[in-house]
């Protein structure tokens, strides 16, 4: 049984269709890399998912465990073990990192000094979530807030994007250790370079672009990428 | 002169001033409060720990209406009395220090206090004292009317404490509560004053407060208003010499039909100073806020930082951030903004796993946490539960 299944699905954002016909399935021990251009729909795709407000679904299914969670609110489907990094996490006024994530390590049983140390935001914890941030940085708290999660299948948007290849390796290490904490060690993990391909290895790869799925295949869909590009591909 | 003559001149100033109304905040008829009102005063300690004062404080100063009065110090080079012992025991000195930076013939309300006003505290902490705990203040009103405490601290030459003031008043009670504070920094010295104020909704309340900061003195301040309040209107103004700090804090939360008008000055005076004024305001139901704020500097650096969040469509929040340049050696900035909170913010916390209460309750805890530097662990305790109550208040 697929873990998630997304049936023909069509997202609108306000009054745009940014989906159509959106078919993907992710199985047990599956690491999915959706791969697109910029404005392909691929966080668009991920925010319908976990059912972020505004992102419509307007028709197809989504399933979960088996379970049809298409009209399923965002707090819901959360608390069924799904899970989003964002691309980019919003600042919060006066929130403390460590606040935060002390907070869901309260709920996850997590240990707010390990995630730290694990994404070298040690000296973040203290700081303002998000304010001043260097892109890498951003990205290893909002990585560091999916592994106090600890979620059953995590959506990762744009790890690799706008960070340096020291930021990369370590946000790596943390996705990887996200899939192995997880029940079914699956990810669905987004990326426009696919740089995070060469630390974490996908089992399915899929390109969306113009708003639909134009092809899934095994992981030497990458190669193919780097050698000829989304254009030529599809 | 001596202590006599100055209050003979006091007076008259206020006599003056009776009939002034103040420069900000609604007009009141102050006439009404000060007759005189019968009942014993009695302390309600449920309200005073809502407003955190510790009442087995190792330095504490207790006053009840105008008409009970309690203090006393068990930490060495803390001087505690009520002010009237103060200008009795020491009245060359008291000259010197009382109504000095305060004018009594300001407005209507410091008229009062002059005329009318009863107790209030003397603090001194002696040179090179450094003190860990805070220095506990309670005024509490019980049986309404006028509450008109004069307050002075003297911290000298390289001391450093924290007064703790909480301020409340019983349920339904008709109170006028006029604070006059006035508060030295010696050199070197580091005065923190954290006030707490909890009110009802038929309460008045006017604060008015004086700082003079001496070269290389710090004065911090955090304010807190967070609880119902008919109207409210305050602004504390500080003087900075040379390499003087000062850094400002306001968490103003209004509830119901509550109208605040809160706000700080300061003048950079010397070479080097600098000073930062922070606010909050969070406006529920249909309350009117002002929040000014005003920097006035020869030179030196200086920064305000006014934020407004508005929780309800009936609610006005207004800030004023003002500077002004008197050389070309000062540099000055603001940051200002308004608004409710951001429904993306809300729902990013929600996809970490947070009920949307809770999410709610982050961000304003986040909205009313402000960073103040160099606070003793025991006082930043304190602030942290009243950030919480703060927020409880707010949901």
């Amino acid at each position: 049984m697929e873990m998630l299944k997304v049936d023909n699905v069509a997202v609108s954002v306000g009054e745009k269709v940014v989906l159509k016909n959106v078919s993907i399935s992710v199985d047990r021990n599956e690491v999915l890399f959706l791969l697109g251009p910029n404005g392909a729909g691929k966080s668009t795709l991920l925010r319908a998912l976990v059912g972020f407000p505004g992102y419509n679904v307007v028709s197809g299914k989504i399933y979960f465990e088996g379970e049809d969670i298409t009209g399923v609110p965002m707090e819901t489907r959360v608390a069924k073990g799904l899970a989003i990094a964002h691309q980019i996490p919003p600042k919060l006024l006066g929130v403390r990192v460590r606040q935060l994530l002390e907070a869901l390590c309260r709920r996850n049983k997590c240990d707010v000094h390990e995630i730290a140390n694990d994404l070298g935001i040690l000296h973040l914890l203290d700081r303002e979530f998000g304010k001043g941030f260097s892109g890498g940085e951003l990205k290893r708290v909002e990585i560091a807030t999916l592994l106090a999660q600890k979620p059953k299948l995590a959506l990762i948007d744009e790890p690799d994007s706008g960070v340096d290849v020291d930021s990369i390796e370590i946000i790596a290490k943390a996705i990887k250790k996200v899939i192995e904490v997880s029940p079914y060690r699956s990810a669905i993990i987004v990326t426009h370079s696919a740089l995070i391909s060469r630390y974490i290895e996908p089992t399915k790869v899929c390109i969306l672009m113009s708003g639909t799925v134009k092809i899934c295949n095994g992981k030497e869909l990458i190669e193919e990428v780097f050698r000829y590009g989304f254009r030529e591909l599809v | 002169m001596g202590l006599e003559n100055w209050f003979k001149e006091v007076e008259a100033r206020a006599r003056e001033g009776l009939n002034k109304p103040s420069l900000y905040g609604v007009d009141i008829d102050v006439k009404p409060f000060l007759e005189v009102r019968e009942g014993r005063p009695i302390l309600d300690e449920s309200r005073v720990k809502e407003v955190g004062v510790d009442l087995g404080a190792k330095a504490i100063y207790t006053q009840i209406d105008q008409a009970y009065f309690k203090y006393l110090s068990r930490i060495p080079g803390v001087e505690v009395m009520r002010i009237e012992d103060f200008l009795e025991s020491k009245p060359d000195e008291a000259k010197e220090y009382v109504w000095k930076l305060v004018d009594p013939g300001k407005d209507k309300y410091t008229a009062v206090a002059a005329l009318k006003g009863r107790g209030g505290y003397f603090i001194r902490v002696k040179k090179n004292t450094k003190v860990e705990e805070p220095i506990m203040a309670c005024l509490f009103m019980s049986i309404g009317g006028l509450q008109a405490p004069h307050n002075v601290v003297i911290v000298e030459k390289g001391a450093e404490a924290t007064v703790y003031t909480g301020c409340t008043i019983a349920p339904e009670v008709i109170g006028l509560h006029v604070g006059i504070s006035e508060f030295y920094v010696e050199e070197n010295a580091v005065l923190r004053f954290v006030m707490v104020h909890s009110w009802n909704r038929v309460s008045h309340v006017r604060p008015r407060t004086a700082v003079f900061v001496k070269s290389g003195g710090k004065y911090i301040s955090y304010y807190v208003n967070l609880s119902r309040v008919k109207t409210l209107q305050t602004y504390p103004v500080v003087y900075l010499n040379d390499n003087a700090y000062t850094y400002l804090a306001s968490i103003v939360l209004g509830v119901e039909d509550s109208d605040i008008d809160v706000g700080n000055a300061v003048y950079l005076e010397g070479e080097n100073s600098v000073a930062e004024i922070v606010s909050r305001s969070i406006s529920r139901d249909s309350t009117r806020i002002v929040a000014r704020a005003s920097i006035v500097a020869k030179n030196g650096r200086g920064h305000i930082d006014c934020r407004g969040l508005m929780l309800s469509d009936r609610a006005v929040i207004k800030t004023i951030p003002e500077l002004q340049a008197l050389t070309p050696n000062a540099i000055l900035t603001h940051e200002a903004s308004i608004g409710r909170l951001a429904e993306d913010e809300i729902n990013y916390l929600i996809s970490k796993g947070f009920t949307k209460e809770e999410a709610i309750a982050i961000l304003l805890r986040g909205f009313v946490s402000v960073e103040v530097k160099g606070l003793p662990q025991k006082v930043r305790e304190y602030i942290e539960t009243i950030e919480k109550l703060t927020v409880e208040k707010s949901m």
